[in-house]
């Protein structure tokens, strides 16, 4: 276990520390290399939760697709020179932020996480996998034997595709809307009349919206 | 059981994505002068789905894919109110897109996909589908806010709103993710399950309790609820019209859809620990209404004021959303009623606003000056809607408000319904000031005093300008200058034209159901109470 | 494996961070960036619990990693959504700092 646990804290110190750079650094480009050290971190912590898939989707499109999108971003409206100055709220804000992670390490700390008795736990679970309908203590115990074998070994596919295909069509329209959306926004008009900065312009819209269709498949 | 073996019920939502496919495609073939087609091709694609959903659906009790979707009398509810809210959208901004906005084809398709959006929202009954349904809607919400590209104030609407959903969502989802880690579970009646068995005696996990209120902040972010609203009023005010009006109807009676069920299937069946968030709940509507009310005394833009406007009416029925109970389906009925009430009567005020805007393109209050004299029918309907907001009798929002507030008080929240009544009363002051702009107030460059002698002053200075004017343009329409809100006709000749067809038959529509909710909700409460039931069971 | 807590704190300190730089910053790009920050806390928070959780009946890992797979879906369609706002707005205004964007009052 040692191992894990120096990977873990290896990693926490990557990514804490670079999305407090992400926040606090001047120079908004670095900010936005920063926050690929982040993902790339995060996707780590994956792989460590035995999360493998997961961690190659965080590096393919988080520190692939958005960052460059970020990236993009950043050169286009030439933010680079303005920085990253904060804003009049920062006292307040350092303020919410603060009493908000009081607030939750103290709650991660004192919760049980597995609080609830097994036998409750079970009926909680067959609620979930829609072995009962209705909460009464006598149909979760009809439903009983139904529900355990109901849900075992069901890998990430299979869900996404079966009990969870709903959600999954329905992400597929809202890539569509996001991607038409896009398009109507920045398409240049019907007729041409400043041909060579709409030019430029469709080239990175392009690219921004190859990235987010590319999720779609 | 297959997982398809329902799939039928779900043909509403399967035809319409696919009429908003349709209507991508026809805008590649149509050429530009005939794009207002495609709004047609919406709405009787629209009112067809109506009439297929209400036929198919009708007292279908049935849930989809292992309890993540349910098709009952609720849904069908929504999803009718949902696609009638599409409807009167598309219907009303037909003008305004046609004259104002670029690439028609996709704002059509992109209002149906935010449908499509409502509709899942109200059948879902699990997080993640809820939390899906709702981004879609609120994309296609983004693209539409920001959708006058070259206008800076749309645009920036648009980054706002933007910026503020997916602040909001991350919010929402953190929520999830702690309700998740808690129980293992997403779906309502299975969070609920997990609330009533916590132990009584032993110590709750705060990591629950946490993420519940995290998921409420999100989606009071979404509902514009008071200290999670000031996105509300700039969005409001830089969206294109029409979505300014979509945004306070349609976005505010899905999120509500949505909030309903999850209290209703996720909370409310949890007994002791409900009672603790009801007040949560009532402190917040409370909040919410008297921000609402009290700030939108101070506007000026006629879109703010509907933004604050419609902040307050989310107060209230954030009202009844805390007076839901296991022991009586009153609240519920109440909020869906309010829902229904609160957008006919929005169809009239923004119908007659839009149309207002579309001849002049004046969106401040003054700038309604004289409007009784110059579109009698556009003052009259926006005053109906306007008394309507304010809950005078006989228009609907007596009858919603009498409903709602009644049921609060049956449930025991006395206080928060007297504080409802003043918030109304309240809210009078500003709606009257709307009126009293329309009939009273003289309009700009017309002298102040009044009637007879403003007309010679007005004919004598603009005399040769108004006269030249008349014969260039509508010769046939009764010379202008002699009306009442004359000095208008001079800066805005549109508004001697008479509102296109489109637009009296929103409005009279609207007004329609103003007052029959207003006189005779009888039939409309029995279809609700169907509803309700389906969801307090 | 690592405790859950751990991941928790880990999870709620990106989280306000991410919080922070939405609040007190002035790009929009950058707070664009924070709201990225704050989703990977949300998936963080979900795996970690998903996998710590493994084993008890239904509990299945693949429910948490399912919705974070949801959730980086969205996320990437925000960003891509979000920056051609972004673009349109800077060709309109030349700035993209959301407190010069005031023509109407935030």
């Amino acid at each position: 276990m040692l191992f894990q646990d120096v990977v873990f804290w290896l990693l926490t110190v990557v990514a804490v520390g670079s999305a407090l750079g992400v926040v606090l650094i001047r120079d908004l480009f670095r900010a936005a290399l920063l926050l690929v050290a982040v993902f790339v971190a995060v996707g780590g912590y994956f792989v460590l939760l035995n999360a493998e898939f997961l961690a190659v989707v965080q590096v393919l499109i988080y520190a692939g697709a958005i960052s460059v999108l970020i990236i993009f971003a950043v050169m286009l409206t030439r933010d680079v020179q303005q920085g990253n100055p904060p804003n009049r709220l920062q006292i307040p804000a350092v303020a919410l932020a603060a009493l908000l992670l009081a607030a939750l390490v103290t709650v991660a700390v004192d919760t049980q996480w597995s609080f609830l008795p097994e036998g409750e736990r079970q009926s909680v679970e067959l609620v979930q996998t829609a072995a009962v309908s209705d909460i009464s203590p006598e149909t979760l115990e009809q439903a009983g034997a139904a529900g355990e074998s109901a849900a075992q070994g069901v890998g990430l596919a299979d869900l996404l595709i079966g009990r969870f295909v709903l959600p999954f069509e329905a992400v597929s329209v809202l890539l569509l809307a996001a991607l038409i959306g896009a398009l109507a926004l920045v398409r240049p008009r019907p007729a041409p009349q400043d041909a060579r900065a709409s030019g430029a312009e469709s080239a990175s819209e392009s690219a921004g919206a190859g990235a987010a269709g590319s999720e779609a498949d | 059981m297959p997982l398809t073996a329902n799939l039928d019920l779900l043909t509403p939502e399967f035809a319409l994505a696919g009429l908003a496919f349709l209507v991508f495609a026809a805008d590649l073939v149509l050429p530009e002068g005939r794009k207002h087609w495609l709004g047609w091709l919406s709405v009787a694609g629209l009112l067809a789905l109506i009439a297929v959903s209400v036929i198919m659906l009708w007292g279908v009790e049935e849930t989809l894919y292992n309890g993540l979707l349910a098709v009952d009398d609720f849904s069908l509810w929504f999803k009718v109110l949902f696609m009638v809210i599409g409807v009167f959208i598309i219907l009303s901004s037909m003008d305004f897109v046609s004259e104002r906005l670029e690439h028609q084809g996709e704002f059509y398709g992109i209002v149906l996909f935010s449908v499509l959006g409502m509709n899942v929202m109200a059948q879902s009954r699990e997080l993640l589908t809820a939390y899906i349904a709702l981004e879609l809607l609120s994309f296609s919400l983004y693209v539409l806010a920001a959708y006058a590209r070259d206008n800076a104030k749309s645009n920036e609407s648009g980054l706002k709103y933007i910026i503020i959903g997916a602040f909001s969502s991350a919010i929402l989802l953190y929520g999830v993710s702690m309700v998740y880690g808690v129980l293992g579970v997403t779906k309502f009646e299975a969070i609920a399950a997990g609330l009533a068995a916590i132990p009584d005696t032993g110590a709750v996990s705060p990591s629950l309790w946490v993420g519940v209120a995290l998921i409420l902040v999100g989606l009071g972010f979404k509902v514009a609820a008071v200290p999670f609203h000031m996105w509300a009023p700039d969005v409001y005010e830089g969206a294109p019209y029409p979505i300014t009006a979509y945004l306070s109807i349609g976005s505010k009676a899905a999120a509500f859809a949505l909030v309903l069920r999850l209290a209703a299937e996720g909370f409310v069946p949890v007994g002791d620990r409900w009672e603790q968030w009801q007040l949560i709940l009532a402190v917040l509507a409370a909040v919410t209404m008297l921000v609402g009310n009290l700030v939108a005394l101070a506007q000026r833009n006629l879109k703010r004021l509907m933004a604050y406007s419609s902040i307050g009416h989310s107060g209230f029925i954030l009202a009844g959303v805390a007076a839901l109970s296991l022991d009586s389906n009153l609240p519920s009925n109440g909020v869906m009623l309010y829902l229904v009430g609160y957008s006919a009567t929005n169809f009239v005020v923004f119908g007659g606003l839009i149309s207002f805007f579309n001849m002049t393109g004046k969106e401040m209050m003054s700038d309604l000056a004289g409007l009784g004299g110059t579109q009698p029918f556009l003052a009259a309907s926006i005053a109906i809607g306007m008394f309507s907001l304010a809950g005078l009798p006989i228009f609907a929002g007596f009858a919603i408000k009498f409903y709602l507030f009644t049921a609060v008080a049956d449930e025991g929240f006395l206080w928060l319904a007297g504080l409802a009544v003043f918030a109304s009363l309240v809210s009078l002051y500003y709606y009257l000031q709307v009126v009293r702009q329309m009939y009273i107030e003289p309009a700009e460059g017309e002298p102040a005093y009044g009637h007879g002698y403003g007309y010679e002053h007005v004919d004598a200075e603009h005399g040769e300008q108004g006269a030249g004017h008349n014969e260039s343009g509508e010769g046939d329409e009764p010379a202008p200058a002699r009306r009442y809100g004359a000095a208008q006709f001079e800066t805005h000749p549109a508004l001697g034209r008479r509102p296109s067809v489109t637009v009296i038959a929103v409005l009279g529509a609207g007004l329609l159901a103003v007052f029959w909710i207003g006189v005779y909700p009888s039939p409309l409460l029995d279809t609700i109470e169907a509803a309700s039931k389906a969801i307090l069971s | 494996m690592v405790d859950l807590v751990w991941f928790q704190l880990l999870s709620a300190a990106l989280f306000v961070i991410g919080l922070y730089g939405v609040l007190a910053r002035r790009s929009a790009v950058l707070i664009l960036m924070s709201i990225e920050l704050m989703l990977n806390a949300v998936n963080i928070n979900l795996i970690a619990a998903a996998a710590h959780m493994e084993g008890f009946g239904s509990f299945s890992r693949f429910d948490g990693q399912l919705i974070a797979i949801f959730i980086i879906t969205v996320a990437a369609a925000e960003v891509g959504l979000a920056l051609a706002i972004v673009l349109r707005m800077y060709r309109n205004r030349s700035t993209v700092n959301v407190d010069e964007i005031d023509l109407m009052k935030w």
